[in-house]
């Protein structure tokens, strides 16, 4: 069962720094104005993929070898965690695509996406981090992040909504992908939340 | 406080000068399954045998410390280890049917022991307990056939039906399944399921996934030594103890 344990741990690994590229690509793809639509997709379907083939790899691990304690938190987290790294890829995929619908978007004011996809990219760092090295200090911190995105997206929506002159494509492209964003940011927190799990059973309150 | 059906309290063994058991105080609810694990050795057998009194019977063996059922200490002056076993019943990992004798008079023989003569009576009770057993259906028609000639699987539950015979209040079941096939292994298991609605059921095995799939609440034991009790789900989850994790993860010594 350790080999298998292993392979499951490095496949996470392997899918949480696939996911932190993706979504780093595409934020950055958005703040320059480039489209790679193409190539995130490409990413966001390995994503799939991988976590197809951890859960396929968790469901073998208990079928065989029936683990408990510690080992089964672990597989039950891992599979969990690799659920939220393929959203980060759907997310992003999305995000580039707001790119090739609207076109170009640098007329808009970008502030509240830059300040918010700067702090999903923290989020995301933040939560493989807190995951790989069993941090749940690290993890705790990520719920108060994760309020900063939320108000970002919350506060953009309704500026916009009171706000007759507003350009109705800055609109909008800009609350669709703050609200990405802010899934995102949710997704990061659950992995975080796995964490204190992992460590000692203990079950995160969901909002 | 709460209620158990059977209590230790600072149970301790001695095999000569082999210190088996070392203050043991644990509580076993009424109409649960407890099962007690550990690695080979740790005495969890000698507990249950200390719970209907039959670790005495070792040569060289003693105990100290109280064993409650239903609150009333079953080693007090007076009370005959007899009557703590009739009421406390005891199945073995190798299923002992009385050799010599028919499947009906293996589940018959303690009713007969304790003086029940009437043939009404005692069909009723064969019947009663074999069916209690998951058992009847099969042997119903083979009731004279000598009890040794039915498989592993089948002679267990013989076992099983002979002691609900004389209405016992629980039943220690040590290994029942360790010889027995998956098949034989499941309708036993099936059977604990069941027996817990009227019986209060121990259970020492060292197979942890049975232990995980039958039990209510699980013991485990090291050395002599009550290491962790808990739900059995919490503690096959998210056991509390270092040395639980371990053992049960599989990263022993």
């Amino acid at each position: 069962m350790d080999l298998g344990l292993e392979k499951l741990r490095n496949m996470v690994l392997d899918m949480a720094e696939l996911s932190q590229n993706t979504v780093s690509t595409a934020i950055d793809a958005y703040v320059q104005g480039r489209d790679l639509r193409d190539r995130i997709f490409g990413w966001s379907e390995e994503l799939r993929m991988l976590q197809d083939e951890v859960s396929e790899l968790a469901v073998e691990i208990i079928a065989r070898y029936q683990p408990v304690a510690s080992d089964l938190r672990f597989i039950k987290s891992s599979m969990e965690v690799a659920y939220g790294f393929s959203r980060f890829g759907r997310y992003a995929h999305d995000i580039s695509d707001v790119i090739g619908i609207f076109g170009d978007l640098s007329s808009c004011d970008r502030q509240a996406i830059q300040q918010a996809g700067a702090q999903a990219k923290d989020m995301i760092r933040m939560s493989i981090k807190a995951f790989t090295e069993r941090d749940v200090e690290l993890a705790g911190r990520l719920k108060k992040m994760d309020d900063v995105v939320d108000g970002l997206y919350l506060d953009f929506v309704r500026k916009s909504a009171h706000e007759p002159e507003a350009n109705l494509k800055c609109v909008v492209s800009g609350t669709l992908i703050l609200r990405y964003l802010e899934r995102i940011a949710d997704h990061a927190t659950y992995v975080g939340d796995t964490v204190p799990y992992i460590v000692s059973g203990e079950r995160a309150a969901r909002k | 406080m709460e209620e158990f059906k059977i209590q230790t309290e600072k149970l301790n063994a001695w095999f000569g000068n082999n210190h088996a058991l070392r203050d043991i105080s644990l509580g076993m609810r009424e109409n649960e399954v407890t099962a007690i694990i550990g690695p080979s050795g740790c005495g969890k057998s000698t507990l249950i045998r200390c719970l209907n009194r039959m670790h005495e019977l070792v040569p060289g063996a003693r105990s100290t410390g109280s064993v409650l059922l239903d609150g009333a200490n079953i080693y007090s002056k007076g009370i005959d280890p007899v009557t703590v076993r009739r009421r406390v019943g005891m199945i073995f990992q190798k299923a002992n049917p009385f050799p010599t004798m028919s499947v009906y008079d293996n589940v018959a023989a303690g009713l007969k022991l304790n003086g029940v003569r009437n043939r009404d009576l005692l069909d009723e009770a064969v019947k009663r307990s074999l069916e209690r057993a998951f058992l009847w259906d099969e042997v119903k028609d083979d009731l004279d056939k000598s009890g040794t000639s039915l498989s592993g699987g089948q002679q267990q539950r013989l076992c099983i039906a002979r002691a609900l015979a004389v209405e016992p209040e629980a039943i220690l079941m040590d290994e029942p399944c360790s010889a027995l096939d998956p098949i034989a292994t499941a309708k036993i298991e099936e059977l604990i399921a069941n027996l817990k609605e009227k019986y209060t059921v121990v259970i020492v095995t060292h197979n942890m996934q049975q232990a995980a799939r039958v039990s209510d609440f699980t013991a485990f034991l090291y050395l002599g030594q009550l290491v962790e009790y808990g739900g059995t789900t919490s503690l096959f989850e998210n056991p509390k103890e270092e040395l639980t994790e371990r053992y049960l993860t599989g990263k022993f010594g």
